[in-house]
């Protein structure tokens, strides 16, 4: 389908109220030419509120979602591949055999993501299997970022494959949609993938937007579309809506987002609490969140978890898995300059019970050994002995290492004293010539390295490829 | 049983023994408070088997009567219960019958309670603590013992001994130390009353916090008896038995630094004062970290830095500063928390890295020595 007659579903809908709508309208169809004449007319007033009035802060935020993208780089590195089914899976014998991503054509026959491999496979036997490989993802991934960022320093990467952009200054000049269909088009042409993007006033209409036609759909969505195309939504299609929110909501005879827009925000406050409020603002299309392109930089923990191969109940085996996950954390903790307070152990029996145990300590820790004392010491003292089949770590609460402190302790303290002539040093030539005149060796080799030592898909390492302006 | 109070002296006796009685206890009978009535008058007693409480009411006072005894006996009562009726009884006068299976009768004024007892036969019995082996300390000077030290055991489990004050007695001086492992608080004490024999005990400083609130502060002599597992403190009419914590309290003497390279003198108050407002700025995430400086002149700095919400610089006038120059960053707390202790008008801080533990002592007297580990900033 051509992306056109997106904008021409959720305009023409809008024909009556809005007078500028059928030259829009015209301009989706006949291409470029009437962009410039149109963009202050219409799109200015896609912000309007219920009452009329313009608010002063009216923005133009995209969101651009890469269309399968693991399966779409694969099909772009080997074209062969194009056209059929393929998919991206962990290793099935390790039992980490669910599907990661694939392609639409693979979707077609009834293939999706979380799906088991086994039974993809049942279902659909010509299915192609796919590795993943995730250095080829974060060439492609930094590749699109940098498309963006041509366009404005507003780019907030949310994961591998999408972020938001906040083109308002840019709108002034050129039509927002012709701004999409131009990096729609450049993403395409220049890396060979393919994307949504959604138009709208603020994240997360923008968000909905993207997802409502894919792939390489151009969608605007309005804050007074949303009566028409939001509410009729089960509240499970809202993102920010998991399966415990919808059951929760359907307990408090909520089914649809609209019956979350207009429902008592009394009610949703006593039984849904902050987030129930926030839910409620975005059912009815409010959301004042600012495209953060520092976000990224924020990371709040740093965790990882392995499904075993068998459910394991030796506690020497768990010992040394746990040891393991602590290396990988600590060397993840490491190449971001890291440290944090929490330790978290997460656990999955084999009757798929989680389990999740935190601590917080005094000092932050990121050595891989303290790491796991702490992890160990909480497994221990929680584990009775049943039968598991994941176990996780994570530190969070992390913040800049370089703005972190450690109360030292009578028991410690040597150590640290050692280190007191070069910190001595540092600090007069500091106080001479100027703050960070001076990094220790290890630590300048560290904030150079750009890999990361982590290989997941959902982790947000990728982010490392950004550097800080 | 059967006997007649004055309502107030009952109820001062009660908050006593009460703070040895905790809800959270694994001994049923332990909810209780047992009440054992003679000719001489009523002793109380509560327990959560780490700490116990004795009380004693004399049934005459200064020729004044208080207990008026008609029949002896014991019984055991339910502390929370019995506190609150006899606190919120009508009159000063308060009478308690015991009768068959028990049951107890408490009458004031128009008022009358009927409460159900429990068998004081199934009362733990106090420990048997032999008291030949003693020594005294005069309550006010116990309670600033313990206000100067307690303040700095560990509040976590990891290490249990150092959840409790370590008390030494040689060579005519008793030695308190508490540490948890950041900080460390040490009062030395002159003995009057020689003790025959040298001690090494941990007291678990919850015990410690309790007896500071049950003593008066006045002069009269504490016997203290330590035993292997118990001490008991003893005043006149209170018995106060605690457990004691086992395992070895480390060393701490050699972790005390005998040399220095910068010494600073200065106002405590002041000290104190600065810190409590540059910490206005510390974080608790952070280790309520704030920085000290002595770097030039006669003045000290004391500054603390959030990125997020902002910075203080403040300048302090010392008495005088010796040695290197000194940049050091340690905790708000801590700090506030040995300047209290030492309480004194001119504190001597005397520093030797910084990394590296540094003290504090009054100027005017060596018995108090608070240590304090810094923290170490990136």
């Amino acid at each position: 389908m051509h992306p056109a007659t997106t904008g021409r579903s959720n305009l023409s809908k809008n024909k009556r109220e809005e007078p500028c709508a059928p030259l829009f309208f015209m301009y989706i169809r006949t291409g470029r030419m009437f962009s410039l004449f149109i963009e202050r007319s219409s799109y200015g007033k896609l912000e309007e509120n219920d009452d009329g009035a313009i608010p002063m802060a009216s923005r133009v935020i995209f969101h651009i979602d890469m269309n399968s993208f693991y399966a779409s780089v694969e099909q772009s590195h080997n074209p062969d591949l194009k056209g059929k089914a393929i998919a991206i899976a962990g290793n099935p014998q390790e039992r980490r055999g669910i599907i990661v991503t694939c392609s639409y054509e693979a979707r077609a026959h009834g293939i999706y993501t979380t799906m088991q491999v086994h039974e993809a496979k049942r279902k659909y036997p010509s299915l192609i299997l796919l590795p993943p490989n995730f250095d080829r993802y974060r060439i492609a991934s930094k590749a699109m970022f940098d498309i963006l960022r041509s366009y404005t320093g507003l780019v907030e990467p949310v994961s591998i494959d999408e972020g938001y952009l906040d083109v308002t200054d840019l709108a002034v000049e050129r039509h927002a949609v012709d701004i999409a269909r131009e990096i729609q088009t450049r993403i395409l042409s220049e890396l060979d993938l393919p994307c949504s993007i959604g138009i709208a006033p603020n994240k997360f209409l923008a968000k909905t937007a993207s997802d409502m036609k894919k792939p390489q759909g151009i969608t605007i969505l309005r804050k007074r579309d949303i009566g028409e195309k939001l509410w009729p939504l089960p509240v499970i299609e809202m993102h920010g809506v998991g399966e415990s929110t919808a059951s929760k909501l359907n307990g408090l005879a909520i089914k649809t987002i609209g019956d979350l827009a207009l429902a008592n925000p009394g009610l949703i406050k006593e039984k849904m609490g902050k987030n129930g409020v926030r839910l409620q603002a975005r059912a009815n299309g409010i959301d004042d969140r600012a495209v953060d392109p520092d976000s990224i930089y924020d990371t709040k923990s740093v965790g990882t978890s392995t499904t075993l191969p068998v459910d394991e109940t030796e506690e020497e085996n768990l010992r040394v898995i746990i040891l393991s996950l602590c290396e990988k954390v600590a060397n993840r903790l490491e190449a971001k300059e890291l440290a944090g307070p929490t330790v978290t152990i997460q656990t999955r029996s084999s009757d798929w019970q989680n389990r999740t145990r935190s601590i917080t300590l005094k000092n932050t820790v990121w050595k891989a050994e303290d790491i796991n004392r702490t992890a160990w010491q909480l497994f221990t003292k929680h584990w009775n002995g049943e039968a598991l089949r994941l176990v996780g770590v994570t530190v969070s609460n992390v913040a800049d290492k370089g703005e972190l402190t450690e109360q030292l302790s009578l028991f410690n303290f040597q150590e640290h004293a050692k280190e007191e002539p070069i910190l001595d040093l540092m600090s007069k030539l500091e106080s001479r010539f100027g703050k960070r005149v001076l990094v220790k060796g290890a630590k300048e080799a560290k904030l150079k390295r750009s890999t990361t030592g982590s290989e997941t898909s959902f982790s947000k390492d990728f982010l490392d490829d950004h550097e800080r302006k | 049983m059967k006997f007649e109070i004055m309502r107030e002296r009952l109820v001062e006796g009660l908050n006593d023994v009460m703070k040895a009685v905790s809800s959270k206890t694994t001994i049923p009978i332990l909810t209780g408070i047992k009440m054992d009535v003679s000719a001489e008058g009523m002793r109380l007693t509560g327990s959560d088997s780490d700490i116990t409480i004795q009380t004693f009411i004399p049934a005459e006072e200064d020729g004044k009567q208080i207990i008026r005894v008609i029949e002896g006996g014991s019984i055991v009562l339910q502390a929370k219960v019995f506190g609150e009726i006899i606190r919120k009884l009508p009159t000063n006068e308060v009478e308690i019958e015991i009768t068959g299976n028990f049951q107890t009768h408490i009458r004031s004024g128009k008022s009358e309670f009927h409460l159900i007892g429990l068998d004081a036969m199934d009362y733990p019995q106090l420990p048997d603590i032999q008291d030949d082996r003693l020594f005294t300390i005069p309550a006010d000077l116990l309670k600033t013992i313990i206000r100067e030290t307690v303040f700095a055991v560990s509040s976590s489990e990891t290490r249990p001994v150092l959840t409790g004050v370590h008390w030494e007695v040689k060579d005519g001086e008793l030695v308190c130390v508490a540490t948890d492992s950041h900080r460390l608080a040490r009062r030395k004490t002159k003995l009057e009353t020689l003790p025959e024999g040298e001690y090494s005990v941990v007291i678990p400083g919850k015990s410690l916090t309790e007896l500071n609130k049950i003593l008066d502060d006045n002069s009269e002599a504490v016997e203290i008896v330590m035993t292997n597992q118990q001490v008991l403190f003893k005043s006149k009419h209170i018995l106060f038995f605690s457990r004691l914590l086992e395992g070895n309290y480390p060393d701490t003497s050699r972790l005390i630094p005998s040399e220095h390279k910068t010494t600073v003198t200065v106002n405590g108050r002041s000290l104190l004062q600065a810190i409590d407002r540059a910490s206005l700025l510390a974080r608790e995430e952070r280790n309520n970290v704030v920085r000290f400086s002595a770097t030039s002149g006669s003045d000290v700095e004391v500054s603390s830095n959030s990125p997020e919400v902002g910075k203080v610089e403040e300048q302090l006038q010392a008495q005088s500063i010796e040695g290197e120059e000194l940049k050091i960053s340690f905790s708000a707390k801590f700090m506030m928390d040995a300047l209290k202790a030492i309480d004194g008008q001119d504190v001597v801080i005397q520093f030797t890295g910084a990394m590296r533990p540094f003290i504090l002592k009054s100027a005017l007297d060596d018995s108090i020595l608070q240590l304090i580990l810094p923290v170490r900033t990136y």
